[in-house]
């Protein structure tokens, strides 16, 4: 019979037998059982949603996204977009002002960088924070990243060494963070990249990934940016550039949810699209380039793995690479969700839930005595530093930092 | 990346063999697709509870008497004995307290107050060697208010069955408050993760409030996800016992013996894949080379040896299509009966003969392909064929046992 | 199901806000209630007295002295009663007799061998039909279903879904036939408008794109377990009496007349008879062996029709084919799951009770079904299941060739010369009021009572106006803040959902995939007559969602078991329960159905070590099926 090979459901929610595994490991659920769970938000609630749009229970908007029920599924459930999708399909609250202004990390950071240092010092007035926590319910203990007076892509047209000389050329997909508030990471990943003989462009016209907008239903802008992205990643692409990337959120945006929440197909170029690490030690294992380390240079380091890292399934890249460093002392952490999940977290109304998530994560942070922290996400690092006290750091980072530049452009013969 | 071993499938068997194998040095990783099936155990393991009807005496005489084809005799009925002795050490190095022995039962209590034999029960599970002669004389059974998966009345009428009294209370502990406002995430896994620390002191005082004139207390096994702390903090607090029944549909126990095995693996160097899937192999010679999953893309994984440890259908080790079963990763020859009608019986409760398929094995358990074996690529646990592990009691025994004695070979190969 | 805002009341509170005015109504109802109540009762007390009536009117929720729910509503040692009329069969056609009889004052006995709606009514599609699909063949049930359709969404509003339907034209299907059936429709008086493909893909995105065709329909979705147990409630209500697992083994005659039944106890096994002046057989398939029993023949043939359950809503509106009728043309959504049907053939009468699906019913449901809808073929099935409709050959032939497709409602002291005896057969779960209403006619003249039929009118218990109505029919706004199993709740119970008494201490799941909560469980029991799982799975969908009872069924078991203070008894009824499950799921035991079949035995056999033999004898209560699952039997009542 040529009937039934297959079942297939929307976010295969019909594969679900109802084990409850996913229950077990929803950061949310450990700590607001007000949360139906991903199991009756996820496909439970859709065959109900199904039936009648008034089935849509508003509590789904508790939901991090932070993928791990789908880790956890034994039966390929993709829980975590079943959910998303219905508060998208069937949330019909408008869009506050707040989360407006949270999810447009592009439009606030180009204005924000213009004045930078009036702008770092009000958000960190407390006066200006109580507002904020009033009037906008953005929460008072949250601190916002600190923007940079120049962004990354300036550093890029005019100061960055040249990049054409190199004869093998990656695009970088920055991010808003790094753009913003943190060039410093995109300097680091120019001097590795350049360091293993690689040359480093910019897309043309980057736009926000959209994580912020999908998280906020802000799904047409989301949609429109992600297709602007698209465009320049194909052109990138089409030029033999596999596009690159710091930021694990960034990158998982672009490879999953573009597909699956936005309903744009990017099968074309999804392989292109990586992660900064991955792609280096993919060159490094198949014996292509060569890492050379400082001597001297010593720190013990924890290694945090984002929930979009597990999910997808890459920190053994970052891990690999960090185990490289000889001076790197590679101390074990419990694993777990941080509990920012990106603008989730800087809502008032999610904070406790937010810290309570992470507890256990700091707690081990802190026992574990280490001088940094290494992880691929920008979120995690904010949160992280505020709430265990620990500096963090992106993996490129430490490598660049560990580096022994000359000596690694030697053995790469450049 | 290249490795010495690699294990698709992460439950009990795919993390025994890796542990099995790390410890010999080698280089491991385990690739795994979801949590596994170990997340339903109910903290008793068996070797062999029946064969047909009849429940064995002796677990270790009697596999001599179970068909050809059977996993055991592939591993051989001679070497069961001191398989059984190494995979009970590996889960207690693990940090896994299990006891029991292979050559008599003890006999659990489940969930409707019936009893179940078993090879190696984790401690604090409520066994005992025979209910006929259990040392307790009354018992209290103590549940959470709002909990539905614990059925106290019925664990009175099986222990009255075995002339044991026993008293019902309900506590509520004020911790659990919160969950019950959810009207479906009272569930096992949630209690464990609110009773850590300081409310196991609240639920020590809400069991000495009670004061039972008892001898022992029943508690649903809804303590420890990730340790045995609370509970030996509650025996510290409480003087009787305190024991546990299992619970369905998820056991706590079972999570924990799962973290505690995946935590062991990790310890000794392992590299385990959680979340991912192997789609597909490359074969070359007739051996397998390599493998590439779903997350790692065309990043292909090398070894010298494989293990498929992928379970039987629930785990989706086995594929059951309307025309065929099918083993889903590489193809491999699968035993089964064609006609669709003949994998079933009607009843529920006789021996379904689907559970007997499974992939076939030579005697060094290496599968085969198109009818050619393949002789780096060995199958443990449930994907085994020849075995009925629900009716004969045999699941655990045969995921740990195939993968010890498949490490062993891969270790002196 | 919503129902329209109590215009008068709303008007009095005109200007105030919408929570003020829900309290006045509250008040104002209870208030009412109380009332109405208290007549009620004092109206009861004084018929009692008046009316010699010995057997007490328990309420359904009342406990026998030794703790056991009394499952019907005589003691075994009370004197035998006489009734003016004996129901067989409570189906929904039985159901519905009873209580049409009692509303027109007859003092009404209804008998039923296992539970409400374990035959026909409870296996065949739940499709309201428009009557459109016999428009062409058979103008007569055509005409007679888009009436039926109409009453029973008034007075059935919580049993009904108004889906709409469309008639679809596949390329390879006669365009030409649409012609003939709208005309035929529009003779019928059925409203069917023909529409653009395209329009019919816009409404129905399931539907295959492939299309030539639509003609739009007043189709709709029935619950059958919902009607036939508000019809039971009713029947009770006015008065009638009903006794579950009880059989008939006896047609009792003297005198050329039927005298009354003799009943086998389920349970224990003691046999009684019953007086009556007048039976009425609405017994379906079995309705054969009841006259064979008063010694007349009616030549029934059974006809087997298999179905399958897809594991959710793949569309939203009745999918019919537009041809004339045959294999798996008629796709309906029914509450959360939606049903592909059926096939047709004979199959001999022994074989009634043991209704097994075979492989190549599944493969031509499949095939014919993704035909209309190509979802089909790669959507999860939870189970199959066939029924048996009796289809009753008309009296000048008994070879059976020629079948009358409509309600045969026959007069044994006409066609026979047998007195006090009526078979109401034929038909369609759609015509049942309409059987029952024929049935009491008859019942009417034969014991010279002079009473109006009232069903068509007054509603059923769940669908009564205001006065019982939770919250959520006031405004969209509720319905968002009501929790999920409240909104499930409401759905299946409608305006008696408050007798369910949702408060936080009831409300954890049993049931997760159907949101059945163990408050629901407890009315079940108490107050619907449910006293083993499978009963409770006909009142309140308690495992008929994905996992099958997978995660229910332990906790539903607990529950049942303590509360009609049997244990052994729900422990075997979890086996039967959990057997009952697995026979639909075999036919389709492929893929994650078999996985979770699977999951099943794992956590009940071993976990559990459940193990029907082992278990102890129950103290007394019926599981429907003893030992192996064998009750499967029901009419499909589309073709």
């Amino acid at each position: 019979m040529e009937y039934q090979v297959k079942n297939i459901s929307r976010d295969n929610f019909e594969q679900c037998i109802k084990c409850t595994i996913c229950t077990v490991y929803c950061p949310v659920l450990s700590v607001n059982p007000l949360y139906p769970g991903p199991k009756q938000a996820g496909p439970d609630g859709e065959r109900y949603r199904l039936k009648a749009p008034e089935f849509y229970d508003k509590a789904l908007k508790m939901c991090l996204n932070c993928k791990r029920c789908e880790v956890a599924c034994p039966s390929g459930v993709r829980i975590g977009d079943i959910i998303q999708n219905a508060r998208i399909r069937y949330d019909r609250h408008p869009v506050s002002l707040r989360d407006r202004m949270l999810a447009s990390t592009d439009e606030m950071g180009s204005l924000a960088t213009k004045m930078a240092p009036v702008v770092n010092t009000m958000l960190r007035l407390k006066p200006v924070k109580a507002a904020m926590h009033l009037a906008l319910g953005i929460d008072s203990h949250r601190t916002f990243p600190a923007y940079a007076s120049r962004t990354f892509e300036a550093w890029m047209k005019s100061d960055a060494p040249d990049q054409t000389r190199f004869s093998r050329q990656i695009s970088y997909f920055h991010g808003c963070y790094v753009n913003y508030n943190n060039p410093a990471l995109g300097r680091d990943f120019v001097t590795l990249m350049n360091a293993i003989g690689y040359g480093v462009r910019l897309l043309d016209r980057e736009r926000c990934c959209g994580v912020a907008k999908i998280a906020n239903r802000l799904i047409s802008q989301a949609r429109r940016d992600a297709d602007k992205n698209l465009g320049a990643i194909r052109a990138a692409v089409a030029d033999g550039r596999p596009v690159l990337g710091t930021s694990s959120t960034c990158i998982f945006t672009m490879r999953d949810e573009y597909p699956h929440i936005l309903g744009l197909d990017n099968a074309d170029v999804r392989d292109s699209i990586l992660l900064a690490t991955r792609f280096i030690h993919q060159l490094v294992d198949a014996g292509n380039i060569r890492l050379v380390f400082r001597n001297d240079w010593k720190k013990r380091v924890a290694y945090h793995v984002p929930c979009h890292m597990q999910r997808m399934g890459w920190a053994v890249h970052s891990l690999e690479l960090l185990k490289m460093i000889p001076g790197l002392e590679l101390i074990p952490i419990e694993p777990g969700c941080c509990g920012i999940s990106g603008t989730y977290g800087f809502k008032k109304e999610n904070y406790s839930t937010s810290q309570a998530v992470g507890a256990e994560l700091f707690d081990s942070i802190r026992s574990a005595g280490v001088d940094v922290v290494a992880t691929d996400c920008e979120t995690c690092k904010w949160q992280i530093e505020m709430s265990a006290g620990v500096p963090v750091a992106n993996p490129v980072s430490i490598l660049a930092e560990a580096l022994d530049i000359e000596a690694t452009r030697r053995a790469n013969n450049l | 990346m290249k490795y010495d071993s690699i294990i698709i499938g992460g439950g009990l068997s795919g993390l025994t063999a890796g542990i099995r194998l790390a410890s010999a040095g080698k280089k491991v990783a385990i690739i795994t697709s979801g949590q596994s099936a170990l997340h339903f155990s109910s903290g008793s393991m068996s070797l062999l509870n029946r064969i047909g009807r009849q429940i064995v005496d002796d677990p270790l005489t009697a596999v001599s008497d179970l068909p050809d084809g059977h996993p055991y005799h592939k591993i051989g009925v001679g070497n069961i004995q001191d398989l059984a002795a190494e995979a009970a050490m590996l889960l207690r190095h693990s940090g896994l307290n299990v006891e029991g022995s292979p050559s008599a039962h003890r006999f659990c209590l489940t969930p409707f107050g019936l009893w179940e034999p078993a090879w190696l029960t984790v401690k604090g599970i409520a066994s005992c060697p025979d209910p006929k002669k259990c040392p307790w004389k009354k018992a209290a059974i103590v549940n959470f208010k709002g909990y539905l998966d614990f059925h106290p009345a019925y664990l009175a009428d099986g222990l009255a069955k075995a002339g044991i009294d026993s008293e019902i209370h309900e506590i509520e502990l004020p911790r659990l408050a919160s969950l019950r406002k959810s009207c479906s995430e009272m569930r096992a896994a949630s209690i464990a993760r609110l009773l850590e620390g300081s409310a196991i002191n609240d639920l020590a005082a809400a069991i000495l409030r009670i004061k039972a004139d008892a001898d022992v207390i029943l508690l649903p096994a809804v303590i420890g996800l990730r340790s045995d702390a609370a509970a030996d903090l509650l025996a510290s607090l409480v003087d009787t016992p305190v024991r546990y029944v299992p619970v369905i549909p998820m056991s706590v126990t079972g999570v924990r013996a799962e973290f505690l095995l995946r935590r062991r693996f990790e310890s000794l160097g392992g590299t385990y894949c959680l979340g991912d899937s192997v789609s597909r192999g490359n074969f070359e010679n007739g051996r397998l080379t390599s493998v590439f999953t779903a997350n790692l893309g065309d990043t292909p994984l090398e070894a010298d040896e494989f293990i498929l440890a992928t379970g039987s259908f629930f785990s989706q080790g086995l594929v059951a299509k309307p025309d065929a079963i099918v083993e889903p990763v590489f193809g491999l020859d699968v035993m089964q009966t064609p006609v669709r009608t003949e994998r079933y019986s009607l009843d529920f409760f006789a021996p379904q003969p689907y559970m007997r398929f499974g992939v076939v094995t030579d005697s060094d358990l290496c599968v085969s392909r198109n009818g050619v074996t393949v002789p780096n690529l060995r199958a443990i646990g449930s994907i085994l064929s020849g075995a009925d592990s629900l009716h004969e009691g045999s699941g655990a025994g045969i995921a740990l046992l195939s993968a010890i004695a498949a490490a062993r070979k891969i270790q002196f190969a | 199901m919503m129902s329209p805002p109590d215009s008068s009341i709303d008007a009095v509170f005109y200007g105030l806000d919408r929570k003020k005015i829900y309290c006045f109504k509250k008040i104002i109802l209870l208030f009412n209630k109380t009332l109405l109540l208290l007549l009620r009762n004092i109206f009861r007390a004084k018929r009692n007295t008046f009316a010699f009536d010995f057997v007490h009117s328990l309420p359904l929720h009342n406990r026998r002295p030794d703790g056991n729910r009394a499952v019907f509503l005589m003691n075994s040692n009370q004197p035998t009663q006489h009734y003016d009329v004996i129901v067989i069969g409570a189906g929904a056609t039985g159901a519905g007799t009873a209580r049409d009889c009692a509303m027109r004052g007859l003092k009404v006995l209804l008998v039923e061998r296992f539970d409400f709606t374990a035959g026909a009514t409870g296996r065949n599609h739940g499709l309201l039909h428009s009557g459109a699909r016999y428009a062409v063949t058979d103008r007569e049930s055509a005409a007679e279903c888009i009436s039926e359709n109409m009453i029973l969404r008034k007075i059935a509003r919580h049993c009904v879904e108004d889906t709409g339907g469309i008639f679809v034209t596949l390329p390879d299907d006669d365009l030409a036939y649409q012609a003939t059936f709208v005309e035929a429709c529009r003779d019928a008086g059925i409203n069917a408008e023909i529409i653009d493909p395209a329009e019919a893909r816009r409404i129905e995105p399931a539907v295959n794109p492939d299309i030539i065709g639509a003609v739009k329909v007043p189709d709709g979705a029935v619950d059958p377990f919902r009607l036939t147990t508000a019809n039971a409630i009713a029947a009770q209500r006015n008065g009638a009496h009903i006794m579950t697992y009880h059989e008939v083994t006896a047609v009792n005659v003297a005198h050329q007349r039927v005298c009354g039944v003799t009943l086998r106890d389920q349970r224990t096994g003691v046999l009684r008879r019953i007086d009556a002046d007048l039976v009425i057989n609405a017994a379906g398939i079995w309705g054969h062996a009841i006259c064979r029993m008063a010694g007349v023949n009616v030549n029934m043939f059974p006809a087997k029709g298999a179905l399958l359950i897809f594991g959710h809503r793949v569309n939203n509106i009745v999918i019919n084919r537009c041809r004339k009728p045959a294999d798996a043309d008629i796709l309906v959504p029914g509450d959360t799951i939606s049903l592909i049907g059926t096939t047709s053939s004979r199959v001999p009468y022994d074989q009634v009770d043991n209704m097994e699906v075979t492989p190549e019913e599944v493969d031509i449901l499949l095939r014919e079904g993704s035909r209309i809808a190509p979802a089909l073929a790669t959507t999860r099935i939870l189970r199959a299941y066939a029924g048996v409709r009796p289809l009753v050959a008309a009296d000048n032939d008994p070879s059976g060739r020629s079948i009358s497709r409509g309600i045969v409602c026959l007069d044994h002291a006409v066609r026979d010369g047998l007195e006090g005896f009526i078979t109401i057969t034929g038909g369609k779960l759609m015509t049942y009021r309409l059987m029952a209403e024929w049935a009491t006619d008859l019942a009417c003249r034969k014991l010279g009572r002079n009473a109006q039929c009232r069903t068509a009118t007054t509603p059923l218990p769940g669908s009564e106006s205001a006065d019982k109505d939770a919250p959520v029919s006031h405004g969209k706004h509720h319905i968002i803040e009501l929790p999920t199993d409240h909104k499930a709740a409401q759905a299946r119970h409608g305006s008696m959902t408050p007798d369910i008494g949702l408060d936080a201490r009831n409300e954890s799941l049993v049931c997760e995939c159907e949101e059945v909560s163990v408050g629901e469980i407890r009315y079940a029991i108490r107050q619907l007559h449910a006293n083993n799982l499978v009963n409770l799975r006909r009142r309140t969908r308690l495992g008929m969602g994905t996992c099958q009872g997978c995660l229910c069924a332990s906790r539903a078991a607990s529950i049942l078991g303590n509360e009609l203070n049997d244990r052994p008894h729900a422990l075997r009824d979890l086996c039967n329960f959990l057997n009952e499950r697995w026979k639909g799921m075999l036919p389709v035991a492929w893929g994650q159905t078999l996985v979770e079949a699977q999951f099943s035995s794992w956590l009940y056999q071993s976990v559990c070590g459940l193990e029907p033999d082992i278990l102890p004898p129950s103290l007394g209560h019926t599981a429907e099926t003893p030992t192996h699952p064998r009750q499967s039997s029901e009419a499909s009542p589309n073709d």
